[in-house]
């Protein structure tokens, strides 16, 4: 490790991956726990592809990935293995790397290890009116300081492109010394990563031309705050796409990029808001509207007649559930570019009324060029929003008769009907698991790449309480995925609760259970959950993606 | 039996004209029309274009925060011209420099446009030079051009004087007034004076007098002028 002494400030290059550890209860090491989970793992490869018929009552010791619980049937919608780009980032661990790339495409399924995160309660506090608010923030003044985690994106010329709160003109001359810390390690021959000092982590991503500094005092080890300034980056990329940006910083190298980023910050401050909060982007997973799979297919069908030649991708959301995906064969989509359109339709009340037509770059897909997206609500007050991605930039006359089509096919069956109904209830009761002492759970399938959650129950209502849940969340998954010693399963005791984690090749489950339960009845309460959520997997998950 | 009970029912709306019955008429008439056009708006960000449109389809005005518009935002309005159903498609469009590229692919199609500036903000005043060159280089040549000064009402911050708005108008020679989507001042004329400046274009007979859209405007603007002091 290479230290510098800048001041009182020490520099940490090459920061080994140390994880401060102020955990607020003891944790153990569950070694009956992974004892199970090794049993699992040496039972026997079943099929992946498997009928619905086929599939087991109940899971078996032989639950390997593509029989899990919510397994897809064909094939699963999303793209799982690493891209190239993912593989070759700088930020990865060198040892991991060569690891993922041993994998071929096909094989390597945890995706995870890349976008490893995790987020602490107390950023989260900022609530969206005081973000709204905190633009006009003094950047001198001791409540800015405070915020618990920064995030800026500067040029490589140094100039400021985005910041979370204060504006960016304010901090021009704060950028350029991020700018100058950044050069000066590259002067020789050097990349930062980061710098500890005093309780603070400044972690450094540079993706030429952009470069992205997060500044936070949470305790996200370096490599989750990296995964969060990645996601800020591809938010960018996919406005712009990257051929233009480099293009653009080709051309001018001290261009203004917030002149052609106009009125698209509320999209950055978004997403930063979902990372502290949506179980999903810590997942890399979506999860699905709870629907009778008898309607969804029926959803499926009629979105699957009504193609359109340049039509890659229909999406069908309820609010921030999917409720299905249809596909070109051979086309997938990934989870980030899934959480982009997301962000995007979640974020702006635009495409409420009539129909909206922008282009957007998936960059998962393919940096280089844009896609063009038709966004419609099917009807003026539902959640339900129907999102068509193109290729040509021409199509919006194209995209809006296939949803006609799409809708007059729907409307004249019962499953509308049926998907109506579900979006009153679009979650469920944790009760109807039947443990007592189970509180709350996420279950991710990983081939399918979709996950499960109940609402939360009544101890954890309040704002405050369900981002603390999602804080111990978070903190469980960096134990799970950690770089150099992951755990496949993990049992912590605390006052407020008790919570497992276990990841099998399957699957990845998240438990959290009234702290007066015991080790033992958790582990019992797994195989329950597995059992319920295979009996219910029709509902929950989308077994039979389709394709055009 | 079903059928029966559907009967009396219908029978018993039609009776009594009941709500019910009105409105499934009133879904019809937007449905039908005799003939349709394009309309495009067109201007910097934020000037106000999403409202001006909220203002002529649905009578309100979205006050509060400002709502970035996404690329290209598609609705439709049937009008009555003398007695026939003009159909407006519009699109309302981003003003955000990294939409243009998206905007310009839509320009050939449209058929009259509407250019807004806002009248408390002098760079949205001098972009339209910008965006007048922009329409020459990709709109149809017979394009309907229209430049209207939104946000009337806001007096007191107003920067860019009725008469400068006039002049350049001149110089284009392109219809001009201010507008509020506020109020609602000249929004509904606004719409109202394309849509008949389309229609005498599709329609019009050899013998008629043509239809003189800066004429009928000047009419018009003075009537509403006097009704808003009023």
């Amino acid at each position: 490790m290479k230290l510098l002494t800048f001041g009182p400030i020490a520099l940490c290059l090459y920061v080994c991956p140390l994880r401060c550890v102020s955990l607020p209860s003891v944790a153990v090491m569950d070694g009956e726990a992974q004892r199970a989970a090794v049993s699992w793992e040496n039972g026997t490869l079943a099929p992946v592809d498997r009928l619905r018929s086929e599939r087991a009552d109940s899971p078996t010791p032989g639950l390997v990935e593509g029989t899990e619980p919510g397994a897809g049937q064909k094939s699963a919608m999303f793209v799982h293995a690493q891209s190239f780009e993912d593989l070759t980032a700088e930020t990865e661990e060198v040892a991991q790397r060569d690891a993922e790339l041993d994998k071929s495409e096909g094989e390597c399924t945890d995706e995870l290890k890349v976008l490893v995160g995790e987020k602490t309660i107390e950023e989260q506090r900022n609530s969206i009116s005081s973000e709204t608010r905190s633009k006009e923030e003094d950047v001198s003044s001791e409540a800015w300081r405070s915020h618990r985690k920064h995030v800026f994106v500067l040029s490589e010329a140094g100039k400021p492109i985005y910041t979370r709160y204060g504006t960016e003109e304010a901090l021009s001359s704060t950028m350029g010394v991020m700018m100058a810390l950044v050069s000066f390690v590259e002067a020789e021959k050097n990349i930062i990563r980061s710098i500890h000092a005093d309780g603070c982590k400044v972690v450094f991503l540079t993706k030429s031309p952009l470069v992205l500094v997060g500044v936070s005092r949470t305790c996200q080890s370096d490599k989750e705050l990296l995964r969060e300034l990645q996601y800020i980056y591809y938010q960018i990329v996919s406005l712009l796409t990257l051929t233009q940006l480099n293009h653009i910083f080709q051309h001018k190298q001290n261009y203004d990029l917030r002149r052609l980023l106009a009125g698209s910050e509320y999209l950055t401050d978004n997403l930063l808001h979902r990372l502290d909060r949506d179980p999903g982007l810590l997942l890399s997973a979506v999860t699905c509207l709870p629907l009778a799979s008898s309607s969804r297919d029926v959803v499926s069908s009629s979105l699957q007649a009504a193609k359109a030649k340049n039509l890659v991708f229909s999406i069908l959301l309820a609010g921030d559930r999917l409720v299905t995906l249809v596909r070109k064969k051979d086309q997938f989509l990934h989870h980030i570019d899934l959480h982009l359109v997301f962000n995007l339709v979640g974020s702006s009340s635009s495409f409420r009324e009539g129909e909206g037509w922008t282009p957007i770059c998936l960059p998962k897909f393919n940096t280089a060029g844009f896609f063009h997206a038709h966004i419609s609500y099917l009807e003026p007050a539902s959640e339900l929003c129907l999102i068509l991605v193109s290729t040509d930039r021409e199509d919006f006359f194209n995209m809006s008769d296939c949803k006609q089509r799409f809708l007059e096919r729907l409307s004249k069956r019962s499953a509308y009907q049926a998907l109506k109904e579900a979006l009153k209830c679009p979650s469920y009761s944790v009760a109807q698991v039947g443990i007592p002492e189970l509180r709350h759970f996420l279950y991710k399938s990983k081939s399918s790449g979709l996950y499960t959650s109940p609402e939360f129950p009544a101890v954890y209502q309040s704002d405050e309480e369900q981002e603390r849940l999602m804080g111990l969340y978070q903190d469980l998954h960096s134990c799970l995925h950690h770089p150099t010693r992951p755990l496949r399963s993990f049992y912590r005791c605390g006052e407020t609760e008790n919570l497992l984690a276990w990841v099998t090749s399957g699957f990845e489950l998240y438990l959290c259970f009234s702290p007066l339960a015991t080790k033992a009845l958790a582990v019992s309460a797994v195989n329950k959950l597995l059992k319920w959520i295979r009996k219910e997997e029709d509902r929950l998950f989308i077994l039979s993606p389709l394709t055009y | 039996m079903s059928t029966d009970r559907k009967t009396s029912l219908t029978d018993k709306q039609t009776k009594n004209g009941t709500s019910k019955y009105v409105l499934e008429r009133c879904a019809s008439i937007n449905e039908y029309y005799d003939i349709a056009f394009k309309v495009m708006l067109l201007g910097d960000s934020a000037v106000g274009k999403t409202c001006i449109l909220v203002r002529f389809k649905d009578g309100a005005f979205l006050g509060g925060n400002f709502i970035a518009t996404v690329g290209i935002d598609f609705r439709n309005k049937v009008v009555d011209v003398d007695n026939l159903k003009v159909k407006l498609q519009i699109w309302d469009t981003a003003g955000q420099e990294r939409f243009r590229s998206v905007t310009h692919a839509y320009y050939r199609d449209a058929q009259a446009l509407l250019l807004l500036y806002d009248i408390t903000s002098k760079l949205s005043f001098d972009n339209i030079r910008a965006w007048l060159t922009e329409i020459h280089e990709y709109a149809q040549k017979d394009v309907v051009i229209m430049l209207l000064g939104n946000k009337s009402d806001m007096a007191a911050e107003r920067v860019v004087k009725t008469e400068e708005g006039e002049k350049l108008a001149k110089e284009y020679g392109v219809p001009f007034m201010e507008t509020s989507a506020k109020t609602g001042v000249n929004v509904e004329l606004a719409f109202l004076a394309i849509a008949k400046e389309l229609k005498h274009r599709v329609t019009q007979q050899p013998n008629e007098p043509k239809f003189q859209i800066h004429d009928y405007i000047e009419s018009q603007k003075h009537k509403s002028g006097c009704c808003s002091l009023v």
